[in-house]
């Protein structure tokens, strides 16, 4: 009984690391449209860009974190306003091979740049849990948890209540008709790609002290956060924090109860079930 | 297919089968693989060109082909003819059974599904005791690239004159009917449900056929390389680059992209890794309707080709 919470604990605790993941890729999709295939590509880059400040400048990771979103933000919207713009009308297939193509360019480049070594970011806490009531709350897990879960609340406030979130949603659901009230499209597009990357970055740092990064994590962590966005539902931020949670927990109670082989077996296949089943994500429309 | 003379194409077929008595083992090794990635894109191009569903599931098929046939002549000693019927009742099965559900998705939802799908498969092999668990398969050696060599060929004949017959029958045009608008198809009395699948299936047809004998001239398969995502990946890389819903778009698109990564790779893999990335972003920007589409209008409007397509997909 004890282990069952236990595994419950950590799967609720990475839920949230999760959930940040896949936040930027539900974001981008929901406005622009855009499936980003690179979207695990940069948070492997956020993850070498917080390895990088605590290794050479001693930055812990959490401090480094503002950082380490500024560098990614500035990448995203880079990304978006001289390449992404000029397909943004062009047919589905071609922006999901646009963003293949970068999640190549960033993997070889990753490759060159930072060799193909396990890297991992080990402040000193790292080791460190605390306990409460018998159960045991690794502290790292438990900090991200809380980065995770004010990011996410964070993104939640800046759409609903601030004019530079209007002028986001107001993009998504119209696009000439936002143009007709005065909102720039390419600004607000690569805003909102900066933005998303930005999130990646943060789940890359946070990803960097709990797990190992290599140049060649991108394409499993975007599949994952494919099935968080898709079991979430791309319209509400909380909605990706339900996802990211059920989705951690899945993979635990699968790895407790079946086997650890099968936790891809178990986390695809729900994807796939709720695709047929309800498309629009578990959460999706009822949000609204 | 007009702007193509038949005798022409036939002469090409004809140099092409004779090349293994002329050309060294390197070029026909390369060939095959050539050939290979040729029928895949081919393969892709019934369901992803003419029915404009990007599936991501094709890779599937490939590895359903393969273990078919490394199942059949490792666990139950079967010759490889067996074989490759065994992969390809795997991959109908497979066909009929997810493409119902799995065609009823639309766009971005529809990749998404059959790329998660082609992860469940590799997982579920990577747990089968019959198909070796993670480690694999070794099948029985067979040295004779010449064979194949003209297996893959024929192969690539076949599915090419299969869409060749589907850009002029009935079906064909039901499948371009339901990529420019599905609903309207629908209403026009096309079985859409019944289309979807049959492209689906004949798609993953010469994918699982490619699959079957790429194993056998491997000689070795495991879940990741058998499910291999990069795979389906190239095979659209190389039917759009070559023009998606055209014949020979996709084995032109094939070939030059596969000789040019050979070219690269012999001198440095990860440049070829990176020059594959680059020409990936720069072709569906610059010619995002592939080579075919550029060959027709570029001579008319020149460079302007290129301006013109930023022009009318920038936002």
């Amino acid at each position: 009984m004890d282990l069952l919470l236990q595994v419950i604990i950590n799967g609720l605790l990475l839920g949230g690391l999760y959930a940040l993941m896949a936040l930027g890729l539900a974001l981008v999709w929901g406005v622009l449209n855009i499936v980003n295939l690179a979207h695990g590509a940069l948070i492997m880059l956020g993850g070498y860009a917080g390895y990088y400040l605590f290794t050479l400048m001693g930055i812990d990771p959490f401090l480094a974190l503002p950082l380490v979103m500024l560098l990614l933000f500035i990448l995203g919207y880079a990304l978006q306003r001289y390449v992404l713009t000029l397909i943004a009308r062009s047919p589905m297939f071609n922006t999901l091979l646009i963003t293949f193509g970068l999640d190549v360019i960033f993997m070889v480049l990753a490759q060159l740049f930072f060799s193909a070594d396990f890297r991992t970011i080990n402040p000193s806490y790292a080791g460190a849990h605390v306990t409460w009531f018998g159960l045991t709350f690794p502290q790292v897990q438990l900090y991200s948890f809380a980065v995770a879960l004010l990011l996410t609340v964070g993104l939640w406030l800046l759409l609903l209540h601030t004019r530079i979130g209007r002028a986001i949603r107001a993009t998504a659901q119209n696009l000439s008709a936002a143009r007709l009230y005065g909102v720039n499209p390419k600004k607000i597009y690569a805003l909102t790609f900066g933005i998303g990357a930005a999130l990646a970055g943060a789940a890359g740092d946070l990803y960097g002290v709990v797990s190992q990064i290599t140049p060649y994590i991108g394409a499993t962590l975007t599949a994952k956060c494919f099935a968080i966005a898709i079991i979430g539902g791309l319209e509400n931020p909380l909605g990706v924090i339900v996802g990211g949670v059920l989705l951690a927990l899945i993979e635990s109670l699968t790895a407790l109860y079946v086997g650890p082989t099968f936790i891809d077996v178990a986390s695809f296949g729900v994807l796939v079930l709720v695709l047929i089943i309800r498309p629009q994500g578990l959460l999706g429309k009822t949000a609204k | 297919m007009k702007r193509y003379s038949p005798l022409l194409l036939i002469a090409v077929v004809a140099l092409l089968t004779a090349l293994p008595w002329f050309a060294g083992p390197t070029l026909v090794q390369f060939a095959i693989n050539a050939l290979m990635l040729a029928t895949l894109a081919q393969g892709w191009n019934i369901i992803g060109g003419f029915a404009g569903y990007a599936s991501f599931g094709n890779s599937i098929f490939f590895g359903l082909g393969s273990y078919g046939v490394a199942i059949a002549m490792v666990q139950w000693n079967l010759p490889f003819g067996v074989g490759l019927v065994v992969g390809v009742i795997f991959s109908i099965i497979f066909a009929l059974a997810m493409g119902g559900p799995v065609l009823r998705l639309r766009g971005h939802y529809f990749a998404i599904a059959t790329l998660a799908l082609s992860q469940v498969m590799s997982a579920i092999f990577s747990n089968l005791e019959v198909a070796g668990r993670n480690i694999g398969l070794v099948l029985p050696l067979l040295r004779s690239d010449t064979l194949f060599y003209e297996l893959s060929l024929g192969l690539l004949v076949l599915a090419t004159l299969t869409v060749f017959y589907l850009s002029r029958s009935r079906f064909g045009f039901g499948l371009i009917a339901i990529r420019e608008n599905e609903d309207a198809a629908q209403s026009m009395g096309i079985n859409t449900t019944r289309y979807k699948v049959l492209a689906f299936t004949l798609a993953g047809l010469f994918c699982s056929l490619a699959g079957g004998i790429h194993a056998y001239w491997i000689t070795f398969i495991d879940p990741n390389s058998a499910f291999d995502l990069s795979l389906n990946v190239k095979m659209i890389i190389m039917a759009v680059f070559g023009g998606p819903g055209s014949v020979l778009g996709p084995v032109i698109g094939a070939a030059i992209l596969s000789a040019i990564s050979e070219l690269l790779s012999s001198t440095l893999s990860s440049v070829a890794s990176l020059f594959f990335g680059v020409v990936i972003v720069l072709a569906v920007i610059l010619m995002p309707k592939g080579l075919t589409d550029c060959w027709l209008k570029f001579p008319v409007t020149r460079w302007r080709y290129f301006i013109n397509n930023i022009r009318q997909y920038r936002l």
